[in-house]
């Protein structure tokens, strides 16, 4: 039993999912659903649809040198059953997964970075030219303070007891 | 062109490791088959899919038969392209030997 890749998405197929196409030339392309099968009958390029693997990993969105990626190379040779070996690759598997899947997950976040910063910048710049929707002009006279005054909302007591003959 | 497909009735189709009888269409000259000649061919490659035992669904890009004796062995020497493994199950041991891919 093995776990392939699908050909089109990449993602892992696992045993009795998905079709097999054997080309003339004897290369065989994996697909992990119909999905995947159709856009490759349609000579799409994995390359340019958007929702691939092989998309993100072109155009820097997703990660694509670390040195995790080296334990999942494929490796032709069978080990030897050993228990031992079984068990620590098992528990290796594990973390290995946990540390790839962090890494990942950083780089979207720094990825996402400049344009939080961008937002924010935005966002102050909106405040400070559109706070006449806020407030009133001539309140604003009044009190010249740029920002947004901090409402506190006390929550009493007495609303829980009044939820309580709903529950019936 | 096939005819017929062997210990079938009329109502079925051929898949892979069905043994049918054939004509030729076309042949390449000075080979020692010759055009409109019914033979017996073993079906190897289909481009319906071929589902196996344990979920596996395989396709391929043609569909091919390999023409073979009344004993079921080949009467080539060379095979050309992907052979199913389910031949191999079927006793069709030469054909599968000289194939150069099994999948």
């Amino acid at each position: 039993m093995r776990l392939e890749k699908c050909w089109f998405c990449s993602s892992t197929v696992y045993p009795g999912h998905g079709i097999q196409f054997v080309r003339n030339d004897a290369k065989i392309f994996r697909f992990c659903r119909s999905k995947c099968h159709k856009n490759f009958k349609m000579k799409r390029n994995p390359r340019k649809v958007k929702w691939t693997k092989a998309y993100r990993r072109l155009h820097g969105k997703d990660m694509t040198h670390d040195s995790t990626f080296e334990f999942e190379r494929k490796r032709n040779r069978p080990e030897r059953y050993d228990r031992n070996l079984a068990e620590n690759t098992l528990k290796a598997i594990k973390k290995i997964d946990k540390i790839r899947s962090d890494r990942a997950s950083d780089h979207i976040k720094n990825r996402l970075k400049t344009g939080k910063v961008q937002r924010q910048k935005e966002a102050r710049k909106q405040l400070e030219q559109g706070i006449h929707l806020v407030k009133a002009p001539h309140a604003l006279a009044q009190d010249s303070s740029l920002c947004l005054p901090k409402i506190k909302v006390n929550v009493s007591q007495a609303q829980t007891e009044e939820n309580q003959p709903m529950e019936e | 062109m096939c005819i017929r497909v062997i210990g079938a009735s009329n109502h079925r189709y051929a898949h892979i490791g069905d043994v049918i009888v054939a004509v030729i269409k076309e042949a390449v000259p000075n080979t020692p088959l010759e055009r409109s000649e019914v033979i017996r061919a073993v079906i190897v490659r289909t481009r319906k899919e071929l589902k196996r035992d344990n979920g596996m669904i395989i396709r391929y890009d043609d569909n091919a038969a390999v023409v073979i004796d009344q004993e079921g062995n080949p009467k080539g020497t060379r095979i050309f392209g992907a052979i199913a493994r389910e031949l191999r199950q079927l006793n069709f041991t030469k054909i599968v030997s000289l194939a150069p891919e099994v999948l």
